[in-house]
């Protein structure tokens, strides 16, 4: 029987898998920035993180004391939770008594869409549309959590990028 | 046209608009809780008698409120709104929006018609929907997910 070395195969001949792939156009410099970009470009800081067990009152007390919308629930590092003003709205409002001392981690949104800080501003902005959700936590490639991307903060730079 | 020029020149009422909440001065926390629930919007426009914009209650507000007021629930609206207030009209460029929401570190502005009377609301969060139409494929692929892709993805 014939040996076959490694480069004797039947394979056909190597072709591109990116060949039929369309670059995407853009028509201004606004939308080339917000796709060329990284969210890590924007200002994803301040970020505000708590432990899953601090209380809903010290979570509030953070998000009114930064003059920010929401408090990232971390636990060794890693995205537990998301508590926002929303939840405040949805879930607390009108039992704040009852319910003040008790964990965030009860009332916070869990495992929350989280964007990369490798992401186009653009894709951050797709996530907030698609998922409804204002605030979306960014996490590096070990999946940490090194800041938060919102609207606001979109804004802002698409104004810089439209004065420019 | 790109986003920038579009921007730049199409009015505010091209934006997602959403519905206004509408109170008088009487409403109380309470009352605004449940309307905002109800809308899913987490602002009430205080208006007068004309219907001209006077105030908003936001979700700061009611942070703020029960942080420090324990009858809170119980208040008057119209005691406790914010102050800083920024009506856009519906035909000024989108750009006008993007700088007065800029400007004034505003969420939300009212969009008034040319009389002044509020219409509608929109605001940081339109301006975002409005910017993603301008990318369909990214919209068409968006991570609606909790999971971060390297739990998820095989052989990543």
């Amino acid at each position: 029987m014939e040996k076959r070395t490694r480069h004797q195969t039947d394979a056909q001949p190597y072709e591109d898998p990116l060949s039929n792939y369309d670059e995407a156009e853009h028509t201004d410099a606004v939308e080339r920035a917000l796709c060329e970009h990284t969210v890590g470009q924007l200002e994803i800081k301040p970020v505000v993180t708590l432990p899953p067990n601090a209380s809903i009152r010290q979570a509030m007390q953070e998000v009114q004391r930064v003059d920010h919308a929401c408090v990232l629930i971390v636990e060794d590092g890693k995205l537990k939770g998301i508590f926002t003003e929303r939840d405040v709205l949805d879930k607390v409002a009108d039992r704040f008594d009852e319910l003040k001392d008790r964990p965030v981690s009860e009332v916070m949104t869990a495992d929350p869409v989280a964007v990369y800080e490798s992401d186009s501003p653009a894709a951050a902005l797709c996530v907030i549309a698609v998922s409804g959700l204002r605030h979306v936590p960014v996490l590096d490639v070990n999946d940490h959590v090194v800041g938060v991307v919102s609207p606001k903060r979109v804004t802002a730079y698409l104004r810089k990028q439209l004065a420019s | 046209m790109g986003l920038e020029q579009d921007m730049l020149n199409e009015p505010v009422s091209k934006l997602p608009l959403r519905p206004l909440i509408k109170a008088d001065r009487s409403m109380t926390v309470r009352q605004a809780i449940e309307a905002m629930r109800k809308a899913g919007l987490g602002c009430v426009v205080v208006v007068d008698e004309a219907g001209v914009p006077i105030g908003k209650f936001t979700e700061r507000i009611l942070i703020n409120l029960l942080l420090h007021d324990p009858g809170a629930l119980d208040r008057e609206i119209g005691d406790v709104t914010a102050g800083v207030w920024k009506p856009i009209r519906q035909d000024e460029p989108i750009v006008r929006l993007v700088d007065a929401l800029e400007e004034h570190d505003l969420r939300f502005a009212v969009v008034t018609d040319v009389e002044g009377k509020a219409v509608a609301l929109t605001g940081q969060r339109g301006v975002s929907e409005y910017i993603a139409d301008y990318f369909p494929r990214i919209v068409a692929t968006a991570r609606v997910g909790g999971k971060p892709f390297t739990d998820s993805r095989e052989g990543a």
